[in-house]
């Protein structure tokens, strides 16, 4: 039954574009209501919304125990510059667009009653913000990539600066000139890998698949990964490029914040393991170990900023500064758990602090401050809150059985445990030692938010009568704590979609690290006999597949369905001329 | 034997309904109790945990019936519900599944943990019944009971951990549950902080173990430690398990409050009293002794950390013992015995005797939740809120006779009254000390460990003696000094209580009484479990059942005494136990029996009375040089995130954008000679770069054939010198040539030549690369010695002198003089010293295959429009095939 459901091929064939089109064509219904009709406004976005997480649950139906993508579509585009429209999703980003589909129309239905001028253009926003959000994280092309990438940034950006709060503009400024000032060096590096491909292959080409066969000389590729990793840094964001994360947060409107925390630094993260790690291996292993002590400084220096903040917004803020550093440490861990942690921990982060930040909104709606000093005793009126709040809390801290534990564990363990070449071995039980004290930490800001709250006796006698969480809120906050516990007590549903694409990531990443450890001359890597060879050169070949996928034999030169169809495409014989070609012996985790 | 099969999968799935029953109670309870009537929510609550008890005795006796014959293997009962998650470890998984094992040690526990639940529970229905959150509070005492479950049951130490800081969690809501009083809050929120300190520990240690052991089940952690895994090359036997222990100790410290984290615990009485008995006193804080005894095979790898744990533990015992002497609430002095007595248990462990240090766990569970609980009715009888100053209070014996008798029985237990359960285990403990104390040197801890921890737990027994009965006479004696005092009667929950107490007390009802009997009749009894093997003097021999039943689950440690004869220790053991009693229950007879006044707070010097009343005053300490410096830091990182990061990285990167569009601001002068110098200057510049003529040569190798293409430009006009002979040609193509002096140069752009062994003008070892593309390594007259790295692994022939090839260049052929390396040409090994190939040739060295590539060389010459001449010469590998019939030429 579920089978057939999910192996729609018509509709699998173009589901990724299906929910970048759900939004867009919802925006431009929008964009012609008149905007005297608010709450047509309002349910027509959040109902198309909806039903793009429905689709977006196909995606499910995908086969993700092999080293493919799956809904791969590719159209050509720019052909003269080799850009394609080429979208798909493997077991990293196959969560995170999940994240984001669920989480917009939360964030928009969240903000349902707050939001009260301009409704119109708030909806637009969101709807072209979840475009932006699933278009980056589906991209295979980097030129593809950049464009979304850029695109989510104009609806924020509008987001904070038009329904934010008293400083909105210095914090959407801000917000906007870090968050740019990153992508720039991204495009050039980006222009800088697509040219030299260029001068190697003859013809330019986008195709992170493509491009993915260029070995750098170590010295470039320090310098293109800086520009990479200063763009995803920003994002995440990492010590000490995070000072805009705080003004932004506290300015944004509620369904921004949660947008904001819960997919958007994600992309951070993301691009890190899409692009910048298996780019430039070299560079990956010798900035490695400092990018995660970055992570780790991040973690405790997060904490502590968080601890003594009197605004409860600022404090979250600071707390997303902490637990993205832990998502740093599992990724350059580089081993399967570490890393399986950090993209497991991004969904946690994008639950508990998205949750988080619903629940700040919930209180500022009816007392309008967030100063934790204004609070306190709301346990007494407002016990289902209370409730939830603890429950976020105790995720956020990572409590065993709620979501947080299982992410900081694997990640911790990952780091601890680390017997990767990237120079870690040591330096990853030391990193994870002080990591861990990011454990007590949080359980003393968060701790002290609640007891701040809800503990000790009513701030004020008229908040006795503070109505309790209203049945929107019920329904906005219910999902999230459902993943709370569901990724706390059987994250398998998670992981096991998870590991085969981050093993795919390892060993890919390996193999182009050995080959440019041999020789880092600019050179093209002959393409891998078990890929899809792609490229202008053989628009249509066939494509046998990976290795660690015994599962499919190939896919059809067309690839666009997710669903493994067996095809007897060629398999490209090793025509290298004179050099008995060893790659396909070898290929694999060298470990 | 069908009935067999059924029984088997029945009896291990329960091991998962012990868990799920309490939880599902904390659920519905938590979910729908406030809705519901006390009763339900009574019936739910006590109800679950009951069913849990029942299932677990049932449980314990097929465990018990399910044991072998003989000496046997112990079989303990498993069940593994499902896979959590998995981790990677030298590319093994290993996974952790949420697995329950019921054996020897968690048996026991079980029973403890469900069966004093189950009373204390019961109790909680009297207790608790005027309260206004009687819902919330059974929901939490149901989780509780359900996380302890899973501490205990859990057969990793992953799904121990749920346990772990479920207990924490369950803790920190407890003490915090009446949470408008800000200070009960604050306790909650030092207990849950002060145990993720220990929890830190528990993590890294949990990964030492791990990356140690392989796994995460505590049997292979186990087992792997008999096997010398925890010795790490080049240290002292047993360093990893030291690491690992004392991580995992810290942790114990904080659960089971140990110094330095056992601030929390006397903080923690703001609870209501049955939490304080069933979390804070008989189950969650014996945790940290549980872990212990359940890594004890690893414990015991390390003597420095067996010895850390006695130390810490009988410096517990002392300190807690010196500060419940001067206290004056009930529950403080209770609290404060808690820590000691823990302390005991830890001494216990550290030198070896786990079953000893478990039998008090086991022992102090009853006697110290009956004294609890026989506070807790005090309390409730006298309406005191929160706890009960003992010198308001008074001659209760005969208005409270079932509390009285209880308390009694209890205090006499914990202070070692022979025959009663407290007895025989302090006993045990003492004995433990002692047997290492007379232990010849051999012992892998030092025998003066053993004395030390000897001497200290006799004065703290000593200790605990006087301060169990100054409390026991100071409250049930004399006369009832509140009996003047106002009346306003309530429970703990809403009572005022601040000056005195209810002037009229009354006895407790029959569901607190009831659990109080149960466990005040277990105070007594369940030494009995443990009679000592040796009896003191006489040397007889009494059935060990205590130590017998544990045998299989802890390890065993046992020391020959020095003079040979066991009945030393013994006799030490019980003198030392027996007199500490008798000299700590005399000396708080004749101070307090009947007595009013605190005569050790007039007869003692001011300052070390103050000094101990005020807890040797650790939590001020630990706010000057921890938590204030820490605060400190944390106000600090605030600070420069505003002061110094965002300005560095916002206003002065704004600055610099300023500042350089100031500065180009002025060259925007509007002076038009300026700009037209500027154009001018540009115009030079491109000038000067169409000059010269740029060749851009790019050579296509195909085969021996070499395509060149040569960059166009402005007027381009080409000549070719192909084979290096320095006479330059030019390619007829369908443009005419042109002369240029006594030059000819041609407008075809490309050129393509095929080269013959007479232009090579070189050689390049070809290294066909693992991956990607090959590595070259250019060749001379001489000899260039190959880099082991190209050539990969198993180069050499022999293991040993390592010396990698070297090839040079001789006339129109290549030299390779093997050295140690496997070189292979024309399909068989070179055994030869020297081999000479030609051009084109084929060969293996070690793994990698190789071939000799000549180089040739060509040279290009371009003339632009203007008459300029630009010239490149490239050197290019090509490809060919050994000639046919070219013999491999050896030199001898």
């Amino acid at each position: 039954m579920t089978d057939s459901l999910f192996h729609q091929p018509a509709l699998a064939e173009v589901l990724l574009t299906v929910l970048l089109g759900v939004p867009l064509v919802t925006a431009f219904a929008v964009l012609f209501m008149p905007r005297q009709w608010p709450a047509a406004i309002r349910r027509l976005s959040v109902s198309a919304l909806v039903i793009n997480f429905v689709l977006s649950l196909w995606l499910l139906g995908g086969d993700y125990t092999g080293a493919e993508f799956q809904f791969l579509e590719k159209v050509s585009w720019i052909e003269s510059l080799g850009i394609s429209y080429k979208v798909g999703v493997d077991g990293i980003s196959l969560w995170l667009v999940l994240l984001t589909t669920l989480l917009t129309p939360i964030a928009l239905y969240a903000s349902w009653t707050s939001i009260q001028t301009k409704v119109k253009e708030y909806a637009l926003a969101f709807l072209l913000l979840e475009v932006g959000m699933i278009g980056a994280f589906v991209s295979l092309d980097l030129f593809l990539f950049y464009i979304f990438w850029e695109l989510m940034l104009v609806p924020m950006y509008l987001i904070i600066g038009v329904w934010g709060g008293k400083d909105r503009v210095y914090a959407a400024v801000k917000f906007f000139i870090y968050t740019m000032a990153g992508s720039l060096l991204m495009l050039v590096a980006i222009l800088y890998v697509a040219t030299t491909y260029k001068t190697l292959a003859g013809q330019y080409s986008f195709d992170l698949e493509q491009l993915h066969r260029v070995v750098l000389p170590f010295e470039v590729q320090l310098w293109l990964f800086a520009a990479f990793a200063l763009a995803f840094a920003i994002k995440v964001p990492m010590f000490p490029f995070h000072t805009w994360l705080p003004d932004a947060h506290v300015q944004a409107p509620t369904g921004g914040s949660v947008i904001l925390a819960a997919v958007l630094l994600k992309l951070g993260i993301y691009g890190f393991i899409r692009f910048a790690i298996p780019l430039f291996p070299l560079a990956t292993q010798y900035v490695g170990p400092s990018v995660a002590a970055l992570g780790v400084i991040g973690i405790i220096y997060g904490a502590y900023c968080a601890w003594v903040q009197k605004d409860v917004k600022k404090l979250v803020a600071y707390s997303s500064v902490s637990h993205m550093g832990f998502v740093v440490l599992g990724l350059f861990a580089m081993n399967t758990h570490g890393v399986s942690g950090s993209v497991l921990q991004m969904i946690n982060h994008g639950v508990s602090t998205g949750a988080l930040f619903i629940l700040v909104g919930v209180i500022y709606e009816r007392l309008h401050t967030r100063q934790l000093d204004s609070f306190g005793g709301l346990a007494k009126s407002m016990p289902w809150y209370t409730t939830v709040f603890v429950i976020v809390t105790m995720s956020s801290v990572g409590l065993p059985g709620t979501n947080g534990f299982v992410g900081e564990f694997m990640i911790m363990s990952g780091a601890f445990l680390s017997e990767s070449f990237i120079g870690f071995g040591r330096w990853g039980r030391l990193l994870t030692l002080f990591a861990a004290t990011g454990v007590i930490l949080a359980a003393i800001y968060m701790l002290h938010v609640v007891l701040r709250m809800f503990w000790g006796p009513l701030s004020k006698p008229e908040h006795e009568r503070l109505p309790d969480l209203t049945a929107r809120e019920h329904l906005v906050l219910a999902p999230l704590l459902v993943l709370v516990f569901w990724i706390g007590l059987y994250p398998n549903t998670f992981l096991k979609r998870t590991e085969p694409a981050v093993q795919t990531f390892l060993s890919d990443f390996n193999t182009k690290w050995l080959a440019c450890r041999q020789n880092d001359a600019e050179r093209l890597l002959r393409p891998d006999p078990a890929v899809p060879a792609g490229g202008p050169a053989q628009p249509k070949q066939g494509s046998p597949s990976k290795q660690g996928s015994p599962s499919q034999q190939g896919s059809p030169s067309k690839q666009g369905s997710g669903t493994a169809k067996p095809s007897s495409a060629p398999s490209r014989p090793v025509a290298q001329a004179g050099v008995p070609g060893p790659a396909a012996d070898t290929k694999g985790d060298p470990r | 034997m069908l009935e067999q099969i059924f029984d088997n999968f029945a009896v291990e799935r329960m091991l998962l309904w012990i868990v799920l029953l309490p939880l599902a109670g904390a659920v519905v309870n938590g979910l729908f109790g406030r809705f519901a009537d006390r009763q339900m929510v009574g019936l739910v609550g006590v109800g679950t945990i009951g069913l849990s008890f029942f299932l677990a005795v049932v449980a314990f006796l097929r465990l018990l019936d399910m044991q072998p014959e003989g000496d046997a293997e112990f079989v303990p009962l498993q069940y593994s519900f499902y896979e959590w998650f998995s981790i990677h470890l030298r590319g093994r998984a290993v996974p952790i599944d949420i697995a329950f094992v019921f054996d020897a040690l968690s048996g026991v526990m079980t029973l403890v943990v469900t069966g004093i639940g189950l009373l204390i529970h019961i109790y909680s229905l009297g207790y608790m019944s005027h309260d206004r959150s009687f819902a919330r509070f059974f929901a939490y005492l149901n989780l509780f009971s359900a996380s302890m479950l899973v501490l205990v049951l859990a057969g990793n130490l992953p799904v121990m951990f749920i346990g772990w800081e479920g207990v924490g969690l369950c803790s920190y809501l407890l003490i915090g549950f009446w949470y408008e009083t800000p200070a009960y809050a604050a306790a909650g929120r030092k207990a849950f902080v002060v145990n993720r300190i220990g929890d830190f520990g528990v993590l890294i240690g949990m990964f030492i173990l791990v990356a140690v052991a392989g796994s995460f089940d505590f049997a292979s952690i186990n087992h792997s430690s008999y096997s010398g895994a925890f010795t790490l090359a080049g240290w002292e036997a047993g360093t990893l398990a030291t690491v690992a222990c004392l991580f995992i100790f810290l942790g114990c410290t904080g659960k089971s409050a140990q110094i330095p984290l056992y601030v929390w615990l006397p903080d923690a009485m703001a609870g209501p009293t049955p939490v304080s008995a069933l979390i804070h006193a008989a189950t969650m804080v014996t945790a940290g002794v549980y872990l212990c005894c359940r890594l004890s095979p690893v414990f015991v790898q390390s003597p420095v950390a067996m010895s850390v744990v006695a130390v810490v533990g009988t410096l517990t015992a002392l300190v807690a013992a010196t500060i419940a002497v001067a206290q004056r609430e009930m529950k403080k002095i209770l609290a404060y015995s808690t820590v000691s007595q823990l302390g005991f248990m830890f001494a216990a462990v550290g030198v070896g005797a786990f079953a000893a240090g478990f039998f008090h766990v086991f022992t102090h569970a009853f006697f110290k939740a009956c004294l609890f609980l026989g506070a807790g009715s005090v309390m409730h009888a006298v309406g005191a809120h929160g706890d009960a100053d003992i010198f308001k209070l008074g001659g209760l014996r005969s208005i409270l006779p079932r509390t009285h008798i209880t308390f009694l029985l209890s205090c006499c237990a914990i202070a070692g009254v022979p025959m009663f359960s407290g007895f025989f285990s302090k006993d045990e403990i003492l004995l433990g000390a002692a047997q290492l104390g007379v232990a010849s040197d051999a012992a892998f801890l030092s025998p003066s460990i053993g004395w030390f921890v000897f001497g200290g737990l006799a004065i703290a027994a000593t200790l605990t003696a006087f301060y169990m009965f100054r409390l026991y006479f100071l409250t049930f004696t004399g006369e009832y000094r509140s009996a003047g005092a106002s009346d306003g009667h309530g429970s703990e929950a809403h009572g005022s209580g601040e000056h005195g107490y209810d002037a009229s007390p009354h006895e407790s009802p029959a569901s607190m009484t009831g659990p109080l009997v149960v466990l005040g009749v277990g105070a007594v009894c369940v030494g009995w479990l443990g009679l000592p093997h040796l009896l003191p003097f006489t040397g007889a021999h009494l059935p060990h059942v205590w130590g017998e039943w544990l045998k299989p689950a802890l390890a065993h440690v046992e020391f020959t005494p020095a003079g040979g004869d066991p009945l030393t220790a013994v006799n030490i053991a019980f003198i030392a136990g027996v007199s500490a009693m008798a000299v700590g229950i005399g000396l708080a007879y004749s101070m307090y029996a009947n007595k009013s006044s605190d005569p050790i707070a007039s007869g003692a010097p001011a300052s070390l009375y103050s000094f101990l009343q005020d807890k040797w005053r650790v939590d001020e300490l630990y706010a000057a040089v921890v938590l204030r410096p820490v605060k400190g830091l944390a106000r600090i990182c605030a600070w420069i995130d505003q002061t110094f990061v965002d300005v560095l990285l916002t206003k002065v990167t704004s600055g610099l954008v300023t500042l350089s569009s100031f500065i180009l601001t002025r060259a925007q002068t509007g002076v038009m000679h300026a700009y037209g110098f500027v154009m001018a200057l540009g115009v030079a510049g491109l000038m000067l770069w169409f000059w010269s003529p740029h060749p851009d040569v790019m050579p296509v190798v195909k085969g021996q054939n070499v395509e060149f293409t040569a960059g166009r430009g402005l007027g381009y006009e080409y000549r070719w010198d192909l084979n290096a002979d320095g006479t330059f040609e030019v390619p007829s193509g369908e443009h005419a040539s042109s002369t240029f002096g006594s030059k000819t140069f041609g407008s075809e752009t490309s050129a393509s030549h095929r080269y013959t062994p007479d232009d090579f003008r070189g050689f390049i070892l070809v290294a066909a690369a693992i991956l990607g593309e090959d590595i070259e390594i250019p060749l001379s007259e001489h000899a260039v010695v190959l880099d082991p790295e190209v050539l990969g692994p198993d180069w050499q022939v022999s293991g040993d002198a390592a010396l990698p090839p070297a090839v040079r260049v001789e006339g129109n052929e290549v030299v390779i003089r093997p050295n140690s390396a496997a070189v292979y040409a024309r399909g068989k090994l070179v055994s030869e010293k020297e081999v000479r190939l030609p051009a084109g040739s084929r060969l293996r060295i070690g793994q990698v295959p190789m071939r000799i590539a000549p180089v040739v060389q060509a040279t290009l010459e371009v003339r632009n429009a203007f008459g300029n001449v630009a010239r490149e010469t490239v050197d290019v590998t090509i490809d060919v095939a050994a000639p046919a019939g070219a013999r491999a030429e050896v030199v001898r």
